[in-house]
């Protein structure tokens, strides 16, 4: 598993996203309320840039004529052709084969230690957590 | 062998073709007015506008009886041309009320009551004496309280095995307005079938509106159809209803699969909007949704109509249709190409059988053992 640092945690906020090239791949990075999901940037239906797409929320019902909004945050629509994918686990809301990869993301503590080995060191303030993608 | 009476009243026979559209006619405009209350029986009803010219004025010019009076009005000829001529064991009856062209809607319930009492009457009482007919509850949807009454008044009677709405109407039949009678059927078990009717309505016969010719008239049918079947799934009548079952008349079929398509495509991206659809608009179609199969389309390679038979699933939701005593008459042995025989035992009696509750058996009755006796006759002639 190769791991990718997509950048200090405070620079990916909740709400927000950010689409990194990885080995010639395009993932997009969401903080969903403080976790964080990475879906690859490619729509299974067309390959349009999935991750461009509006982060919204999803319509329920259990009666025709009537709405439930859920789960705010938590959709991604497809820029294209609308489809809705549940960004937790990269599937559409409706029953289809049609699942857009997703990888796993942690958060580190940033730390020096490692490159600084075997030379002269430095006290370093970690004031940063990293957003790490692994694929 | 000729059977007695005693042997044929005891015989059972089995149940093989169901024509799912054979119009009753009133032997004249007149023989409705008995059924009407005042202040309705002494006004002029409001009858079926022939605005476009088809074929034989509209009928098979065999079908005309003897006494001049018009085609499908002479319960014999029907025994005669339809249970014996092409063997249906049942028939599903569907009056040609024309009720939607009446604007007044309280007339309108008025008239489609007394198409029923007058259906009760004749082809389902003094003329079914073989119970093979069985027919559709008139009502008249732009009243849909009355209609609803209608259906509690109707359901329950033996040979009524559908309620009737024609094509043209107010609004799309999934329309919230209509769900009271979408209610009724599916509580009493009764599938709600709609036919074309006039040309004259609530609304034209295409989208854009009156056509020049018959053939255009007649060839667009599906477009109206299409717009109900639309509604029907998008506004979740199905979900709402879970027994309730609808059947498309006359309007063909081959249209189906490319239309569900559509559907199912823009749904993929369109479904927040209707988030009452818990699966695909085609997967409603095999629970809740028949086709009758005539006008049956006739492509210059059969097996094209084939192919589109397994599209749409023919197997579980198409049904024979001949629409007897019309110019358009399908009969089932030369109308379709070449089918498997499971496809022929779902399309000509299994998927009507399921929906309307019919036996898989039928007491022999006189019609039988005359068309033996007919189809003997008829070798011994050609020998």
């Amino acid at each position: 598993m190769a791991r990718y640092v997509v950048g200090p945690a405070s620079e990916l906020p909740p709400s927000s996203r950010r689409i990194v090239r990885v080995n010639g791949r395009e993932i997009g990075v969401f903080n969903v309320r403080g976790a964080y999901y990475a879906l690859r940037n490619l729509c299974p239906h067309q390959s349009a840039p999935l991750c461009l797409g509006e982060v919204t929320g999803l319509a329920v019902s259990d009666e025709p004529g009537e709405i439930e909004w859920t789960r705010e945050g938590e959709i991604l629509r497809c820029p294209w052709h609308g489809w809705e994918f549940d960004l937790l686990t990269g599937c559409t809301v409706f029953k289809s084969q049609a699942c857009v990869k997703t990888y796993d993301v942690r958060v580190e503590q940033a730390t020096l230690a490692r490159d600084s080995e075997g030379v002269e060191t430095y006290p370093v303030r970690v004031e940063n957590e990293l957003v790490i993608l692994e694929y | 062998m000729a059977r007695s009476r005693a042997e044929e009243e005891q015989c059972e026979t089995p149940v093989t073709l169901i024509d799912c559209d054979v119009h009753p006619y009133l032997k004249h405009e007149d023989e409705l007015r008995q059924y009407l209350r005042e202040p309705w029986r002494s006004r002029t009803i409001p009858s079926r506008r022939q605005i476009y010219l088809p074929p034989g004025d509209g009928r098979r010019l065999d079908a005309m009886p003897e006494d001049g009076r018009p085609a499908g009005s002479d319960p014999r000829l029907v025994e005669r041309q339809v249970l014996q001529g092409i063997g249906a064991d049942y028939v599903i009856l569907i009056p040609s009320s024309s009720i939607s062209i009446i604007p007044d809607p309280v007339f309108a319930a008025a008239v489609a009551r007394a198409w029923n009492d007058w259906q009760i009457d004749t082809w389902l009482g003094a003329y079914n004496w073989h119970g093979r007919f069985k027919s559709s509850i008139v009502i008249a949807p732009q009243n849909p309280e009355r209609s609803v009454e209608e259906i509690e008044r109707l359901a329950g009677h033996p040979h009524l095995a559908q309620v009737l709405v024609g094509s043209s109407a107010l609004a799309a039949y999934g329309k919230r307005q209509y769900h009271p009678i979408w209610e009724a059927a599916a509580r009493h078990n009764l599938p709600v079938a709609l036919h074309v009717e006039s040309p004259v309505g609530p609304t034209p016969p295409s989208p854009l509106g009156y056509p020049t010719y018959f053939l255009e008239f007649h060839t667009l049918y599906p477009t109206i159809y299409m717009t109900h079947l639309v509604s029907l799934i998008a506004e979740g009548v199905f979900e709402k209803f879970p027994d309730f079952k609808f059947v498309f008349v006359e309007g063909g079929s081959a249209w189906l699969a490319p239309i569900m398509w559509r559907m199912d495509k823009d749904w993929r991206g369109a479904r927040a909007e209707v988030p009452w659809l818990k699966r695909r608009p085609s997967d409603y179609l095999r629970d809740h949704i028949r086709f009758s199969t005539q006008p049956v389309e006739e492509p210059d390679n059969p097996r094209h109509l084939l192919h589109i038979f397994e599209m749409m699933d023919a197997e579980h939701i198409l049904m024979f249709a001949s629409d007897y005593p019309h110019w358009d008459f399908d009969d089932p042995k030369r109308a379709f190409p070449r089918l498997t025989d499971q496809l022929k035992r779902r399309i000509f009696c299994e998927n009507a059988r399921e929906l309307y509750h019919l036996p898989a058996t039928r007491p022999f009755d006189s019609l039988d053992s005359t068309q033996s006796m007919a189809e003997a006759q008829d070798v011994g002639a050609t020998r």
